[in-house]
Parts: C-alpha cells; sequence; structure tokens
C-alpha cells in the first residue's frame, strides 16, 4: 500500500512538473521563428548586451538582428527608416526631455506606448522626462550615472613630471606646453569620430548660464541667439588655438576614439574628455598600472559640472510585426539578472542608473573622489545640449563647423549663427510658437 | 506598319509602363514637392504650396549649398578625366598582346564590384595619417616627407577622394573600352603602320575615332556617376573635414534626415536638371560626330 502511495504521489509529482514545464515551454516558444531587429548607433550596446540578448534567444527561441550603425551615420539612418516607414523593431535615440519631440517627432504614430509597464518605476524619476511624451511612456533609458565626459588624465604621469591639475584656461594651456615639449599628446581629441570634439563647448553648459543668466530659458523662448554670445565665442576660440598649437594632436581631425585606451595605456597622450568609468576601459584594455583621476573642463575658466539627465534610450517601433516580442524584450532586458548583466559586461561602466536596489554597482573610487570635489550648487545646471531645445539635434552639423572653423574655412560666430539657424528651422517644423 | 519589325509595338506597354510608375512619376512627384514645405511634421500639420521658396533658399543660405553644387561639378569633370584617360591606355595595352592580359583584365575590374562600404572601410585605415599603411610604407622607404593628412588635409581630400574612385572604377570603364576595341578590324592598324603612322598618330586618327561609341558610353555613365555620387563620399569623408566634400547628394540627404523633405526634393530637382542638361549635351555632340564619321 505503501509503495503504491509513493508510486501515485511520486507520478503526480512528475505529472505536475511536466505540466508546469510545458507551461514554460507554450509560454516562451509562442515567438519561436521570428526574428527582432535593433537599430543602435555604435557606443550605446556595445558587447554589454550581448550576453543577455542571447539568453533572451535562447529562451523565447527567437533571433535578434542587431544593426550596429557608425555613430557618424545614424541619426540620418534613423530619420530615413522612419519617415520610409522602414524602422527596425527597437530604435534608440539619444534622449533628452526635448528629443522625443525633436527627433521623433512624431511619437503616436512611430512609438509603442509602453505606459503602465512593468519596468517603468525602475526608471529613475530625473530621467523620465526623456523617456515619456505627452504623459505617456515611450522609452527606456538605461545609463549609467558617472561623471559623463569630464577631463580624464593620467595621475600617475602627473605625479611623475610634476604637472598640477589646471582649474582655468591659462593653467591648462600652460601645462599643455609642457606636455607637448615632452612629445606626448596633451589632450586626445578623436575629431573622425565626428560626435565627441563638440563635448568641449556643450558639456560647459553652467559657464554660458553663468555669464548670461536666465541664457537657457531665453534661447528655450527664443529670446536669445547662440550667435554673439561673447562667452561661446570664447571658448570656440580657445578651441580653435588649441587646434593651431597642435595640443590635440598632429591630425585630430582624422583620428578617430578606436584606439583611445590604447593611446592612454601607451602613455602617448596624457588627457582627454571621456566618461569616468572609461578608467576602467583603459586599465582593463590596456593592464596599465598608471592611475587615473578626473577634473573640470578648464575651457572659458569653467567650474561647473555636467549635469545631464538624458542619455541613449531604447524605444519600440509602432511599425513592428513583432509588438507583443518587443514588449516582452523591454521586460527581459529590466529584470535585475538582466540589469546586473548588462552592467558586468561592460568594461565602460562602473553603475547603471536603475531604481532597482538589488543591482550590485561598481563605483570607482577616482569617481566617488571627484564627486565629492565639487560643490553642490555647480551641480545644478544641465549641459548645453539637453538644457536647450533643438540643440543636440544638429550636435554632427555644430562638429563639422566646429571643424571648418579650424581649418579657417568658417568663422567662430557663424558657427554659432549656423546653430540658431538650425534651431530655428527645427523649431518652425515642430510648429513651437515661440518661434511662429 | 512596317512588316520588317520583328516585335509588336505592344510588346513596349509593360516595361514603359513600370518605367513610368517606378522613375518618371517618382521623379515628377519629387520636383512637385519642392515647390512645397512638406517636412517630418507634414503628417500633423499638413503640406503647403511655398512656390520658389525652398529654391530662393538653397541660393541665398549661409549653408553654402552652392559650394557643394561646384563639387558635384568638379567631381564630375575631373573623375571622368583621371579615369578615362588611364582606362583607354590600359586597355590598348591589355589590347595588344600583352602577357598575361586575363589576369589583368580581372585584377582591374576586381575593384568595381567591390561594395563602397568595404572599398570606405578599407581606404580608410589605408589612409590613416597616425598608422595609416601608406604613411607607414613611405616611412618605410624613407619617404616620410610625402606622408599626408590623406583625409583631414583640405589640400589633399579631394584628391584622395578622386583617387580612390579612381581605383575603383577604371577597371569598369576600361572593360568597355576593351569591348570597343574589339570592335576595331586590325586591318586598320595595318594599313596604318604601312602608311608609317606612330603609335600616338594610329591612337589619334584610327583608335579615338573608332571608339566614339565606347566614349559616348564612358562618358554618358561617367557624367551621371559624378552627378549623382554619393557612396564614396559618404563612406570616405561623410562631407568632411567640415564641409570641404559635401556635394549635391550628401546635403540632399543630411536635409531628408533632419525632415526637410521639401528642401531636400529641391536639391535632388536641381541635380535631376544637371543630370539631363548634361546628358542630353554629350549624347547630342558625340551623337552627331559618330553621324559626321
Amino acid at each position: 500500500m505503501k509503495k503504491r502511495a509513493l508510486a501515485l504521489a511520486i507520478s503526480a509529482a512528475m505529472a505536475a512538473s511536466m505540466t508546469t514545464g510545458v507551461t514554460v515551454a507554450a509560454e516562451n516558444t509562442d515567438f519561436a521563428g521570428e526574428e527582432l531587429s535593433i537599430l543602435v548607433s555604435a557606443g550605446w550596446m556595445d558587447n554589454r548586451y550581448d550576453a543577455t540578448i542571447e539568453r533572451f534567444e535562447d529562451e523565447y527561441g527567437v533571433t535578434v538582428d542587431l544593426q550596429t550603425i557608425p555613430a557618424d551615420q545614424y541619426s540620418d539612418l534613423l530619420q530615413s527608416k522612419l519617415a520610409t516607414d522602414s524602422c527596425a523593431d527597437i530604435f534608440w535615440i539619444q534622449s533628452n526631455p526635448f528629443a522625443i519631440a525633436s527627433v521623433i517627432v512624431d511619437p503616436e504614430k512611430y512609438c509603442i506606448d509602453f505606459t503602465g509597464a512593468s519596468w517603468e518605476e525602475k526608471i529613475p524619476e530625473a530621467r523620465r522626462a526623456a523617456c515619456t511624451y505627452d504623459g505617456k511612456l515611450y522609452g527606456l533609458q538605461m545609463w549609467h550615472n558617472s561623471p559623463e565626459y569630464v577631463m580624464l588624465y593620467n595621475k600617475t604621469l602627473f605625479e611623475e613630471n610634476g604637472w598640477s591639475v589646471p582649474t582655468n584656461y591659462e593653467e591648462l594651456k600652460s601645462l599643455c606646453a609642457e606636455i607637448q615639449d615632452t612629445g606626448i599628446t596633451p589632450w586626445f581629441m578623436p575629431g573622425a569620430d565626428g560626435w565627441q570634439h563638440q563635448l568641449t563647448f556643450f558639456q560647459i553648459g553652467g559657464v554660458y548660464e553663468e555669464a548670461t543668466p536666465g541664457l537657457y530659458d531665453a534661447l528655450n523662448n527664443n529670446e536669445a541667439t547662440f550667435a554673439d554670445n561673447e562667452k561661446m565665442l570664447e571658448v570656440l576660440n580657445e578651441f580653435k588655438e588649441f587646434s593651431d598649437l597642435g595640443y590635440f594632436g598632429e591630425d585630430w581631425i582624422g583620428t578617430d576614439s578606436t584606439n583611445m585606451a590604447n593611446e592612454f595605456g601607451d602613455r602617448n597622450c596624457a588627457m582627454a574628455v571621456a566618461n569616468s568609468s572609461f578608467i576602467k576601459q583603459i586599465k582593463e584594455d590596456t593592464g596599465t598600472e598608471d592611475e587615473f583621476g578626473l577634473f573640470l573642463e578648464p575651457f572659458g575658466d569653467n567650474t561647473w559640472f555636467p549635469a545631464s539627465p538624458a542619455g541613449p534610450t531604447m524605444f519600440g517601433y509602432n511599425g513592428s510585426e513583432h509588438p507583443e516580442l518587443v514588449k516582452e524584450f523591454f521586460n527581459f532586458v529590466t529584470t535585475t539578472e538582466s540589469l546586473q548583466e548588462i552592467l558586468d559586461n561592460s568594461p565602460a561602466y562602473t553603475n547603471i542608473h536603475v531604481n532597482d536596489d538589488a543591482v550590485e554597482q561598481h563605483w570607482l573610487p577616482e569617481e566617488e573622489e571627484f564627486m565629492a570635489s565639487i560643490p553642490e550648487e555647480k551641480m545644478s545646471v544641465s549641459v548645453l545640449q539637453n538644457g536647450t531645445k533643438y540643440t543636440n539635434d544638429y550636435w554632427m552639423d555644430f562638429g563639422q563647423d566646429m571643424v571648418s572653423f579650424c581649418q579657417g574655412e568658417m568663422e567662430a560666430n557663424d558657427v554659432l549663427a549656423n546653430m540658431d539657424t538650425n534651431r530655428a528651422e527645427a523649431a518652425k517644423t515642430a510648429g513651437d510658437p515661440a518661434w511662429n | 506598319m512596317n512588316k520588317k519589325k520583328i516585335y509588336p509595338q505592344w510588346f513596349l506597354l509593360v516595361p514603359l509602363a513600370l518605367y513610368i510608375l517606378f522613375f518618371l512619376l517618382p521623379a515628377f512627384m519629387g520636383v512637385g514637392y519642392s515647390f512645397t514645405d512638406w517636412n517630418s511634421r507634414s503628417v500633423l500639420n499638413g503640406l503647403n504650396f511655398v512656390g520658389l521658396q525652398n529654391y530662393i533658399e538653397i541660393f541665398t543660405s549661409d549653408k553654402d549649398y552652392l559650394s557643394g553644387i561646384g563639387h558635384t561639378l568638379m567631381f564630375t569633370v575631373v573623375s571622368n578625366i583621371v579615369k578615362m584617360i588611364p582606362a583607354l591606355l590600359i586597355a590598348i595595352m591589355l589590347q595588344e598582346g600583352l602577357r598575361g592580359k586575363g589576369i589583368y583584365r580581372t585584377l582591374f575590374y576586381l575593384p568595381s564590384i567591390l561594395p563602397f562600404v568595404i572599398i570606405g572601410l578599407l581606404f580608410k585605415s589605408i589612409l590613416n595619417y597616425n598608422n595609416g599603411l601608406l604613411n607607414m610604407i613611405l616611412d618605410a622607404f624613407h619617404l616620410g616627407f610625402l606622408k599626408q593628412k590623406w583625409l583631414s588635409d583640405l589640400g589633399v581630400v579631394w584628391k584622395s577622394v578622386l583617387g580612390v574612385d579612381a581605383w575603383r572604377g577604371i577597371g569598369y570603364v576600361m572593360t568597355i573600352f576593351l569591348a570597343g576595341l574589339n570592335t576595331i578590324p586590325r586591318s586598320y592598324y595595318e594599313a596604318a603602320q604601312i602608311d608609317g603612322a606612330s603609335f600616338w598618330q594610329r591612337l589619334r586618327y584610327v583608335t579615338i575615332p573608332m571608339l566614339t561609341g565606347a566614349i559616348m558610353i564612358n562618358m554618358v555613365f561617367g557624367i551621371t556617376y559624378g552627378l549623382k555620387v554619393f557612396d564614396i563620399i559618404y563612406v570616405l569623408t561623410n562631407g568632411g573635414p567640415g564641409h570641404a566634400t559635401e556635394v549635391l547628394t550628401t546635403y540632399a540627404f543630411q536635409l531628408y534626415s533632419k525632415g526637410q523633405y521639401g528642401m531636400s526634393t529641391a536639391l535632388s530637382s536641381i541635380l535631376l536638371l544637371i543630370t539631363a542638361i548634361a546628358g542630353v549635351f554629350v549624347v547630342r555632340t558625340l551623337g552627331k560626330q559618330e553621324v559626321q564619321q
């Protein structure tokens, strides 16, 4: 009797487990054989999503087609894809509080509405404005909260040569002259990327606002212009002076960032504008024993931290043939397991800015030291490109104009005036009442 | 009715319909759109007729679209010259019974079947100033003084683009010339040789006149390719450094990607007009010469 009862119990348990198994398999094979396409700019997903995507493919029996586009071509390509209704199932944009309206233009037409999704609460409050439009949730932003694009320098090299961290433009200029004399490139500037060199101008938005209080509001209300702004002209001219003096290297316009970590590791350069987490990448990629540090970019005698609740953001394409699979992907990448996996698989990340206490962050001591050195009030102004409307949309154009200016083909004020013209065009297209 | 015709005229209907539907109609629609304010917001705000505003903007804007038009015309002329002359000489050389000419023909033709993206990646790497193959070779042969910032120096970048374009295109032009050379009877050359004609005289008085057809084909292809050039510039310089290598199509692409479709189609319409004028001019001029001969 006992044996029969045991056999029955085991059989029941087996049947139950099989049923469970069948249920799970059925849930995950609903999408079997489908293909999910993702359109992304280089640097926004990199290899850190690979393991998570692989798990997603295994679990759902689908294929993920990751279309990574060079950064200087991405924006143009995405706009063409949206305009011709041929976008990938998931696409990314560099989002900020104004970007959905100005980049995607018609989110109701192009984006899947995720309002009420389980992962909504995982997006920190400060980042939600870059993911929502008209009260609806469209985007998912999972970006790091490290100091973004500040000056990264080789601390060991500085100590060995008795160099001090510069706090204003003149100190920076003298320092660069000293570094150049040693045969080292003072400031690695990857101009060929097309998107990096203009960071030097835009990341110090605080100095422009400080020089002209209320500038951001005035720019957003079409009551001020970039052109004739003295502080902006000063910064552009400082940039050109550095270019002319060769402080960015012999051919910064033709140099891209592919080799940047090695340049640091080999001590071929002393400084660069980079994310703080790039320190980790230099060490891992090159095995250097050198220590690295951070300081604020001194162009325009800047003392402001580049605050920026913005970053690459993922959107579901409304015209997708697999909207449910897209939703599953968003759910999948926001699980604690996936978030941890994405963070752990990224050499350039030390943290991921999400509301999930279960994720173990890896802050660097250099980051903590740098953040502690900046007064709270110097963190209150957003970077220029994310604090003013339509500015970030012309990022690449501004970069091209900066290169033309450095090569003597344009005047500094024309670079700024072009930004005004472009912003006005975008505002007119958007039907912005401040411009019409 | 001409009874000698092999095929009836209605055979033309299907290809003609397809041509009108997929080529002529979009072209005319594009011209039509160039007179509107068509933009990324038009789905919400509607489409409005703006007359010549887009064209006026192109010719008066600070954005220097005119230099883009100038660059396009310059590229068209120079790229044809740097491709056609070497291609003709190579074709004659290969026709003259060079040993292993089959291999040479293949080698010369090979670059023209490579995708532009591959060519872009390849040459961006080769032409890199700091660690590109070309400068490294120059250094290795103690020719460092010849090193250039091939893709970032304003004085050199167009030469680099034209050089890469010639590398890619010469084989294709050469193949058309080879086909033309094959149709010239050997007896013409033999007669010229008996008369004591030198190589250059044979080229001037026999080869080139007999190659008018091939030259015309190459010129029409070359001009239309040059006027609508996009790929090679996009993959090598993306219009840079700065705006130094912007052409009509890169500006049109940028405008389109910014949602300014009306402006973009206006630029494309200008390109259409230039291409049509150039095409008709070349065909008529060379056609007349052919008739005279």
